[in-house]
């Protein structure tokens, strides 16, 4: 920024429209990503945004940065009505959206990283001089010369000094909108006090700051306003100072999936599932158990460990140390197929890339789990195989026009259903299901919700992952809470609230930190 | 699920039947099955291979000879058939084997040695194939435990495989197996010969096995399926019970069981074990495969379609020889056969994939 930072204080604020969204609306196939919100962004304020996984954040902070275009609605900039169609446009009207992995060239350093694009030349060849002093300049202004040396290689970059680097681009092209999405996730504590300074200085400069997180302790220290999106509207913008912790998780959550989900259930006391003290590259000694005729849910946000934690006890990811057991016995599990043959079933996340084979049929794709039980000296038993896979596409309504289709053609929520086809065909003890309902409609998920409650009825431990809380409190006997790989916290799943498993899911790292927050952090005093 | 099946739609279900329709679904009722066994993928090389049939046959009446169908043709294909039916497994798993070629030279070069050393052509033949086996756990392992990509092992074993020939071999010479006629009979002997007929080379009954060893392997069998699996998706593959290492070293066994195999073949009708045995074949294998329309990416490919493929091209090679066309413009046209194939393939499948988002964002 040209302004030297003592013309501009940030207590006054400047009349200047800044960035105004007014009645932005975007839909996907079956999702409102965004509906009808409002709000501005004023130069020199910093403005948080807070929401569930999925509750419209990323989706407005791609408008903002011109990756999506609104279906409806307008963007203005200081009064300008601005439609991008591609972030370059976005970058020259002054708007950065600062991801978490930014792009950075590997093999250029600092400098040249920062400048990219637009190199100061002399006659062709890049003016190396020019170069440094002005990255010299921006750093030392910022106090990062320290922190970002400018001769270092793209690849040997933190994740904090990538950030910076971002940073620098931004401010070096006249930034006037900054939004930084989810910035802290993998800083230490120093290096996040370090950016906050930063970015403080740029609102003091007079940038209109958007800032995602899901840490609220972060947000409160930070923030100027907060504005809470749920299920992809505005449920309010309110001055920071005026919000606590437990008002900010009350707005935060609130839908009501009663009417789909029903339970009847007997769980048992046999353990089907026990993992003992899991440490592995994500996780630190990670306990649980699963009884038969269970179901589990594994609360926490994006990135707290869960997928991990069902590869690494599935043995598709390494552990360091731990031991699982299946009803009770010491398992000795290396890959993917030694769980298969424990009696564990896994149907992955992201099921197009982990989950089928979207070239072979839905008869291929459904019996994969079982090939070995359905051949007689390998030679696959074609008319067990069609009846099984047929029973199981039937029972869990597949709409596809023959077991010959295939996969790739069918819609997301009927791929689901495959990939559970083959598990159901293969009768698992336990079977971990990793945000089964991710991506499908609302009527899929009402059928499949139907089928963990049968399943469960049926005497099948369910280690059941969901970054939707409302399903995984409608459908757990039990939850677990992960936090930053490590377990934070247990509660039956009757009772429990989205306010008690919010809270433990965000024990953010200063609390970690700090031993006597550790045990305020759970959510006795929060209103349920 | 419902008995109703996608391929029955086109039969007529309700009365009246005209004449005519019943004709059409008797003709289509015989068809089917034809078509199911060869596969709806591989009709267009069938209609390839019929237009290029057509155009030799309206040029040369020596093409549709006994003679020339079952020696010239019939023989020249089988070696390299065998290798390409090795080779279609590897490649529908989505992996690579270039060292196919290497590895006829190493069968060739072991088994003239046991044949001249023992005079018995099973001994022989054995231990051609011995050879091929212990070269292709070599290949797997390397892949499969060791993790390389399978293009630069078998890059590496195609130059180390050479090399091994050649040191196996006597001083590096080939070794004359003109004596043995037990084992040259593998490759330019015949069965059932008459006056009238020239009899079926054994070489193309040896061909006519493998294939169908490599299509019952991949369609009927639990490892068929996990080399579909792997090829299609590597990760949903082994997310799904499947020991995908335990797959990889299979492939490359059998692939190398193939090379084996064509070795001795070549050696049996080349009369010689000759360390150079097989060179620049791995290519011609690799070609036929991808003409028989197996995706570079896996996941998608038939043994009937590789061996449609290498009839295709041998028929081109022996039709133009017919006609007196230089060998170079063979070369020529060999290359364009598969790029262009390949390019229709890519096309097709680009407007399935239009088709498939269009689906997709329908919801």
């Amino acid at each position: 920024m040209s302004l030297p930072a003592s013309t501009q204080p940030h207590a006054v604020p400047v009349p200047s429209p800044g960035l105004e969204i007014r009645g932005v609306s975007k839909a996907f196939p079956n999702v409102q990503a965004l509906n009808d919100v409002s709000l501005d962004v004023q130069p020199g304020e910093i403005v948080a945004f807070l929401g569930e996984n999925g509750a419209g954040k990323s989706t407005l902070l791609k408008i903002i940065n011109g990756d999506y275009q609104p279906d409806a609605g307008t963007l203005t900039l200081n009064g300008q009505a601005l439609r991008f169609a591609n972030p370059l446009e976005a970058h020259r009207a002054g708007i950065r959206v600062i991801y978490q992995e930014p792009e950075i060239i590997p093999g250029v350093d600092v400098a040249e990283n920062i400048y990219v694009g637009e190199l100061p030349r002399r006659g062709g060849f890049v003016d190396r001089r020019l170069l440094e002093t002005r990255v010299r300049a921006d750093l030392d202004r910022y106090g990062f010369s320290a922190v970002l040396p400018m001769g270092l290689m793209g690849d040997m970059l933190s994740p904090a000094q990538r950030q910076l680097v971002e940073i620098m681009r931004a401010i070096k092209s006249n930034v006037r909108v900054l939004a930084l999405d989810e910035p802290t996730s993998s800083l230490t504590d120093d290096e996040v006090h370090r950016l906050f300074t930063l970015v403080r200085r740029l609102r003091d400069e007079g940038v209109a700051i958007i800032y995602v997180s899901h840490r609220i302790r972060e947000i409160l220290q930070l923030a100027d306003r907060v504005a809470i999106l749920r299920d992809g509207s505005l449920i309010a913008v309110r001055p920071a100072p005026d919000l606590t912790e437990a008002d900010i998780v009350r707005l935060m959550v609130g839908r009501d999936l009663s009417a789909v989900l029903q339970r009847r259930r007997a769980v048992t006391d046999r353990v089907v599932l026990r993992a003992e003290h899991i440490t592995s590259n994500w996780h630190h000694d990670v306990s649980f158990l699963v009884h038969a005729g269970e179901v589990v849910g594994f609360a926490g946000l994006v990135g707290a460990g869960r997928t991990e934690l069902a590869k690494v006890v599935f043995g598709e990811l390494p552990r360091d140390s731990g031991s699982v057991f299946v009803d009770e016995r010491l398992v000795s599990i290396h890959r993917p197929s030694d769980a298969v043959a424990e009696g564990i079933g896994y149907a992955p996340e992201d099921r197009k890339r982990e989950g089928l084979i979207l070239m072979r049929s839905v008869l291929e794709n459904a019996s994969l789990a079982v090939l070995r039980r359905l051949s007689r000296f390998h030679f696959i038993q074609r008319g067990l195989e069609r009846r099984l896979a047929g029973e199981y596409v039937e029972r869990l309504r597949v709409r596809t026009p023959s077991l010959e289709q295939e996969v790739g053609k069918l819609s997301g929520g009927n791929q689901q259903k495959v990939v559970l086809a083959r598990w159901l065909a293969a009768k698992p003890k336990v079977l971990i299901l990793d945000e089964p309902t991710r991506g499908i409609d609302v009527g899929a998920k009402a059928e499949i919700y139907h089928l963990i409650d049968d399943l469960a009825n049926q005497g099948l431990g369910v280690m059941f992952i969901s970054s939707d809380l409302p399903e995984i409190l409608g459908l757990s006997d039990r939850i677990y809470v992960m936090q930053n790989g490590r377990i934070s916290g247990e509660m039956p799943g009757p009772g429990a609230t989205e306010e008690k498993v919010l809270a433990l899911a965000m024990a953010d790292h200063l609390s970690r930190a700090d031993p006597e927050h550790q045990s305020a952090a759970p959510a006795e005093g929060l209103p349920g | 699920m419902s008995e109703a099946r996608a391929g029955d739609v086109d039969l007529p279900a309700t009365p009246p039947i005209s004449p005519r329709r019943t004709a059409l679904a008797r003709v289509a009722s015989i068809l089917r099955p034809m078509v199911r066994f060869i596969g709806a993928e591989n009709l267009s090389l069938v209609i390839v291979l019929a237009i290029e049939i057509a155009v030799i046959v309206s040029q040369t009446k020596f093409f549709l000879g006994q003679q020339n169908l079952l020696n010239s043709l019939g023989q020249n294909i089988a070696v390299l058939g065998v290798l390409a039916v090795g080779e279609s497994m590897v490649i529908i798993a989505g992996a690579l084997d270039i060292s196919v070629g290497s590895i006829a030279g190493i069968a060739g070069v072991a088994a003239a040695l046991v044949v001249t050393g023992t005079g018995s052509m099973p001994l022989g033949l054995l231990a051609g194939i011995l050879a091929g086996i212990c070269a292709g756990l070599v290949n797997g392992s390397i892949v499969a435990f060791l993790r390389v990509n399978p293009i630069i092992a078998t890059l590496g074993t195609f130059a180390a495989f050479r090399g091994i020939a050649f040191l196996i071999a006597p001083n590096g010479y080939p070794v004359g197996v003109g004596t043995q006629p037990d084992f040259t009979w593998l490759g330019s002997g015949r069965i059932l010969g008459s006056a009238s007929f020239v009899g079926i080379p054994i070489i193309l009954i040896i061909l006519i096995l493998v294939a169908i060893v490599g299509h019952v392997l991949l369609r009927y069998t639990d490892f068929g399926r996990s080399i579909y699996a792997l090829g299609g998706n590597a990760t949903a593959a082994r997310l799904a019970g499947i020991n995908l290492s335990r797959v990889r070293l299979g492939m490359y066994v059998f692939s190398g069981i193939a090379a084996g195999l064509a070795g001795v073949l070549l050696a049996a009708r080349t009369t010689s074990g000759s360390p150079l045995n097989g060179q620049g074949m791995e290519l011609q294998a690799i070609t036929a495969v991808f003409l028989g329309g197996a995706a570079t990416t896996g996941g998608k490919g038939t043994v009937v379609g590789t061996i449609l493929a290498v009839l295709i091209l041998g028929i081109l090679s022996n039709g133009m020889n017919l006609l007196g066309v230089q060998q170079y413009w063979q070369d020529v046209a060999t290359g364009m056969l598969l790029v262009t194939g390949v390019a229709v393939a890519q096309f097709r499948a680009l407007r399935s994939e239009r088709a498939r988002t269009r689906i997709a964002s329908r919801g």
